[in-house]
């Protein structure tokens, strides 16, 4: 049997992220994943958004605590050019409900402390002149930005492995196991191991390796899609999003662009057991973004792909300490937003993981909250 | 099937040929592409997300068995442990406007 | 949404021959063809095939594509061009692309026929302009009439790398050299012989070093290699060329299987990933079914068949046909395609050293290293007999599925009997009549008509020619021999066309008596 400090089921940027700043402070960590790739769920399939704006007042904190104090540093920390741009971001609309709809979300950031604020057609066209002439207000956040997903998941991984934590991956965890109270032991398809604390980052995979213990998330999983282009000229900086959520993304540093959006029928689609993509979704999202950057229209799609979103009953992930079962943190159900949080949350998960106290307050997010509507 | 990444493969020395280009599309070298084995990119998929080979125009139809052969030598297994990158549409690259529009059925 | 009874994605060989059994069979089928053009590889093929009646024998590649075209069209198949699919999705639904939109389609069944695309090697100087796949030189040529160079290197000694290297030499390039990394010549020895035999030199156990050049090709050092494939210092040789062609084999382009969610197979047995497929063809998917090269490498001939059962076979799934009737008509594919993957050359020899032929002759082992047959190796071949007066001299020396040099002898001098694979035998008691069917009939081009005394001190000898402009009689020029050598002076004789022949033109020759049995090309001086 191997035994460690630290268990980490899940090699996820969340589950890499935790790993290398664990390592950091000395304890020795191994991380279990079923997938034989690394970081091959929502990890290198979202569309790569750093932001602040748009989300729950109750993650708001982290997203704006990693913005501020570790992605600018990022690269230069794990040795590899993860990409990150500070450009802003702008969510488009085009009508009256837009503005309301942007409206209501500029003000709750506000209220929090984010600087974000509306503004009309003619500035959003001096941020980003390629912008259909019909869009009349955006809410500006010019302290979101973008970074590239699969890079920052394998740079996290790279790091930590540097540092002597052990990877396994394509090897399933199938059950945790309590010894006298507490959570001791880790049981996959090919061995056992014990640890002081387990962490489990698997997304919605999450949900069967936690019911082993007796806890459950309640949360769902919708498959999404994304699309990236042939390489262009370097157009913009921005990462852009849409009051109807039409589509989101941005130019990559290689001249590609990553975009994301949606048929409408993200929730009753058929999966087929993997990770499909379905036939009226691509359409969809280039109609969605020509729309908005009706310049796009000759560049040339190279791939699509899809990933599953664990989204939370609640909309906010679960990141805790489980009370009742000592020993054993938890890290799931991001809900879609996962990336541009998923630094702190590794540093949160490090702290848990040394029984440290918390740099930021995780009480709105534990695993707990969820009660009855009536 | 199972994969430690602790599997010690010595050093990464300099080897004839590192400045090749294998990569047509993005432009990647054998040297680059040794390296990131050695830094633990065990899979096809994370070498094509690590250092983009195989994520052009071609989307790997040309390198994609040449990558494996160098992943392969540098891990000391036999290729065919190389798990082939998935397949996604496009089979061929498609203009945006293209795909957009939608004829209903398939009467031209 | 538009729904056919039956989608077929490829409009190469196994994809028509599949829509001709499904359309015959009344199921509705549409194929579509990324190019504008059908036939997938067949038009760019100007050869004759080889095999039998049965697997259209001697018939030029072009005119089996148009054959097969003709057969879709009166099956009623519609067959689509300038149509990419972009995938396929869950349920059999085929989106494609065509003309500014896309326009999606289900198919009660799919047969994809996509093919395979050429593998490339790395060498110093690979991404120049000039280095170019075999089959990209043999689109140029042949369906674009565009020569790819000059002075050409090939790169790969099996049958796409020597019948490419023949092609170019019909285009009017000048190949300089045949080299390949493998110690023996890999495609068919009759293939290799009628390069060998214009002059070309083959390199085995060589391999390019690197291409020279900074914006184009201008000229290739290859070097010999050791056992483990390592360049032996000091065997280095240049040559001046602005074209390097590559003909290292062919992947299967099988992602959309992949993409429908079909078990694949990686162990690299088909030439690359490949589909589980059952004998008809069938993927794990219900109602998909793969065939020709992208599942699993191997020729049109074989292509056209595995495509005929598929076709039979999802006629079956879909109730267009009794599976009694079905089944028989199948089991008559699978023997036509047993015969066809038998000899020496069969998938299950593939990477075996043959010492000897069916008959228990060794084979020429000068072939193999040079690409000819050498000249104390040729008689002991049963299509090489001497008599008086006019006769077949039959250098087909390898045990391969093909025989219509048989029934294009009407005089019974030829036997091969009804095992495919044999060797041609001269059936030593039947004369002759100087028709030159058979030379025209061989697709190998391995077949000569020999009278090794006219008289004077001269022979004739009777060659198979298919280069422009042709000689002329009275023409004067060196006879060379089967390595290309100029062995003699040679005087055209005579200079036979005819419909009958399809294109090989047959030159005879007069040369020194001693020059029987050695002079086996003419070269103008």
């Amino acid at each position: 049997m191997k035994t460690a400090d630290v268990i980490i089921c899940g090699a996820g940027i969340i589950g890499c992220a935790a790993a290398y700043y664990t390592a950091k402070k000395g304890k020795s960590v191994i991380v279990i994943d079923a997938d034989e790739i690394i970081g091959n769920g929502g990890s290198s399939r979202n569309g790569g958004g750093v932001r602040q704006s748009g989300r729950d007042p109750r993650e708001l904190p982290l997203a704006m605590y990693g913005v501020k104090n570790i992605w600018p540093h990022l690269s230069e920390e794990l040795g590899v050019d993860v990409e990150y741009h500070q450009d802003g971001n702008l969510r488009l609309g085009r009508n009256d409900r837009h503005q309301k709809i942007l409206e209501g979300l500029t003000e709750r950031a506000v209220a929090v402390g984010l600087d974000v604020k509306m503004i009309d057609g003619d500035e959003v066209r001096s941020i980003n002149p390629w912008l259909a002439e019909d869009v009349t207000c955006a809410s500006w956040c010019p302290t979101d930005g973008h970074a590239n997903p699969l890079k920052a998941t394998l740079a996290f991984f790279k790091a930590a492995r540097r540092l002597g934590v052990t990877f396994y991956s394509g090897e399933k965890v199938l059950s945790l196991k309590k010894e006298k109270g507490v959570l001791r032991y880790v049981v996959t398809d090919h061995d056992t191991y014990s640890a002081e604390k387990v962490i489990v980052a698997c997304g919605y995979e999450s949900r069967a390796i936690l019911q082993t213990v007796g806890i459950d998330v309640p949360m769902t999983k919708d498959l999404i899609e994304c699309l990236v282009t042939e390489a262009e000229p370097p157009m913009f900086s921005q990462m852009l999003g849409t009051a109807d959520a039409d589509f989101y993304g941005h130019q990559t540093n290689h001249g590609s662009f990553v975009f994301g959006g949606a048929s409408g029928y993200e929730a009753q689609n058929l999966d087929f057991g993997c990770m499909t993509t379905h036939s009226a979704t691509a359409p969809a999202i280039c109609r969605g973004i020509l729309k908005w950057i009706p310049r796009l229209r000759e560049a040339k799609i190279v791939r699509t792909w899809s990933g599953y979103e664990d989204v939370c009953a609640d909309g906010v992930p679960v990141i805790d300490a489980i009370d009742e079962v000592p020993g054993l943190i938890v890290a799931c159900a991001f809900t879609g937003h996962g990336f541009g949080i998923s630094p702190v949350v590794g540093q949160l998960l490090s702290q848990l993981a040394c029984d440290e106290e918390t740099m930021l307050d995780l009480s709105e997010l534990r695993y707990d909250r969820f009660k009855a509507c009536v | 099937m199972r994969i430690d990444r602790s599997k010690d493969l010595g050093p990464c020395l300099p080897k004839e040929g590192d400045d090749r280009i294998i990569c047509r599309c993005e432009e990647v070298t054998q040297g680059e592409i040794r390296q990131a084995v050695h830094d633990g990119m065990f899979t096809l998929a994370e070498v094509r997300r690590y250092l983009r080979c195989g994520m052009g125009l071609c989307q790997g139809q040309t390198c994609g068995k040449l990558v494996a052969r160098i992943m392969a030598q540098e891990l000391g297994v036999p290729v065919s442990e190389i798990a082939p990158a998935s397949s996604r549409s496009p089979m061929r690259p498609i203009e945006m406007a293209t795909w957009a529009e939608e004829k209903e059925g398939g009467e031209v | 949404m538009k729904r056919y009874d039956l989608i077929i994605i490829g409009a190469g060989p196994s994809g028509l021959s599949a829509a001709i059994e499904a359309g015959k069979r009344g199921m509705s089928v549409i194929v579509f063809d990324e190019n504008e053009r059908p036939g997938g590889q067949l038009f760019k093929q100007i050869h004759k095939f080889f095999g039998s009646k049965e697997h259209k024998a001697k018939i030029r590649g072009f005119v089996i594509g148009q054959q097969l075209l003709d057969e879709a069209s009166k099956a009623g198949v519609e067959v689509k061009l300038s149509a990419t699919v972009v995938g396929i999705y869950p349920d059999r639904e085929v989106v494609v692309k065509i003309g500014d939109g896309v326009e999606h389609y289900k198919g009660d069944a799919i047969i994809v026929a996509t093919g395979a695309a050429e593998n490339m090697v790395t060498f110093d100087g690979w991404t120049l302009p000039g280095v170019i796949g075999a089959g990209a030189a043999q689109t140029m040529m042949n369906l674009h009439g565009v020569k790819p160079g000059k002075r050409v290197l090939m790169l790969g000694s099996g049958n796409v790398g020597l019948v490419v290297s023949f092609q170019l030499m019909q285009a009017g390039c000048e190949v300089v050299a045949l080299v390949d990394a493998a110690p023996r010549v890999g495609g068919y020895g009759v293939h290799a012989a009628k390069v060998a035999r214009t002059g070309v030199p083959f390199y085995l156990s060589h391999t390019i070093v690197k291409a020279e050049g900074t914006n184009h090709v201008t000229g290739v050092t290859i070097a010999e290699v050791d056992s483990h494939f390592q360049f032996i210092p000091g065997t280095e040789k240049h040559f001046d060329v602005d074209t390097i062609c590559l003909a290292v084999g062919l992947s299967p382009m099988s992602q959309l299987l992949k993409m429908a969610g079909c078990q694949m197979d990686n162990s690299g047995k088909g030439g690359g990933q490949i589909p589980v497929v059952d004998e008809s063809g069938a993927t794990s998917v219900p109602g998909i079914y793969a065939v020709g090269d992208v599942a699993g490498i191997e020729e049109a001939s074989s292509a056209m068949i595995e495509g005929r059962m598929a076709g039979i076979k999802a006629a079956e799934y879909l109730g267009f046909e009794e599976v009694k009737t079905g089944d028989e008509e199948f089991e008559k594919e699978v023997s036509a395609l047993d015969e066809l993957r038998q000899g020496m050359f069969a998938p299950s020899n593939r990477g075996k050293k043959i010492e000897k032929t069916e008959e228990g002759i060794p084979i020429s082992e000068n072939l193999l290293k040079h690409g000819f047959v050498a000249d104390d190796e040729i008689e002991r071949f049963p299509g090489v007999t001497h008599k008086v007066g006019i006769h077949p001299v039959m250098e087909c020396t390898q045990n391969i599925p093909c025989n219509p040099c048989q029934d294009a002898c009407s005089k019974h001098c030829i036997h091969i009997g009804s095992h495919i694979t044999a060797l041609p035998a001269v059936e030593e008691d039947r004369d002759c009549v100087n028709c030159g069917m058979c030379v025209a009939s061989c697709s190998g081009q391995a077949i000569f008509l020999v009278d090794e005394d006219t008289g004077n001190g001269h022979a004739e000898v009777t060659i198979p020619y298919e280069f422009l402009p042709l000689p002329k009689e009275g023409d004067t020029g060196k006879g060379l021999s089967r390595s290309g050598q100029p062995i003699c002076d040679a005087k055209v004789v005579r200079v036979r066309t005819s419909k009958a022949f399809d294109h090989t033109a047959l030159v005879t020759i007069e040369v020194p008596q001693d020059m029987a049995m050695k002079a086996r090309f003419y070269k103008a001086v």
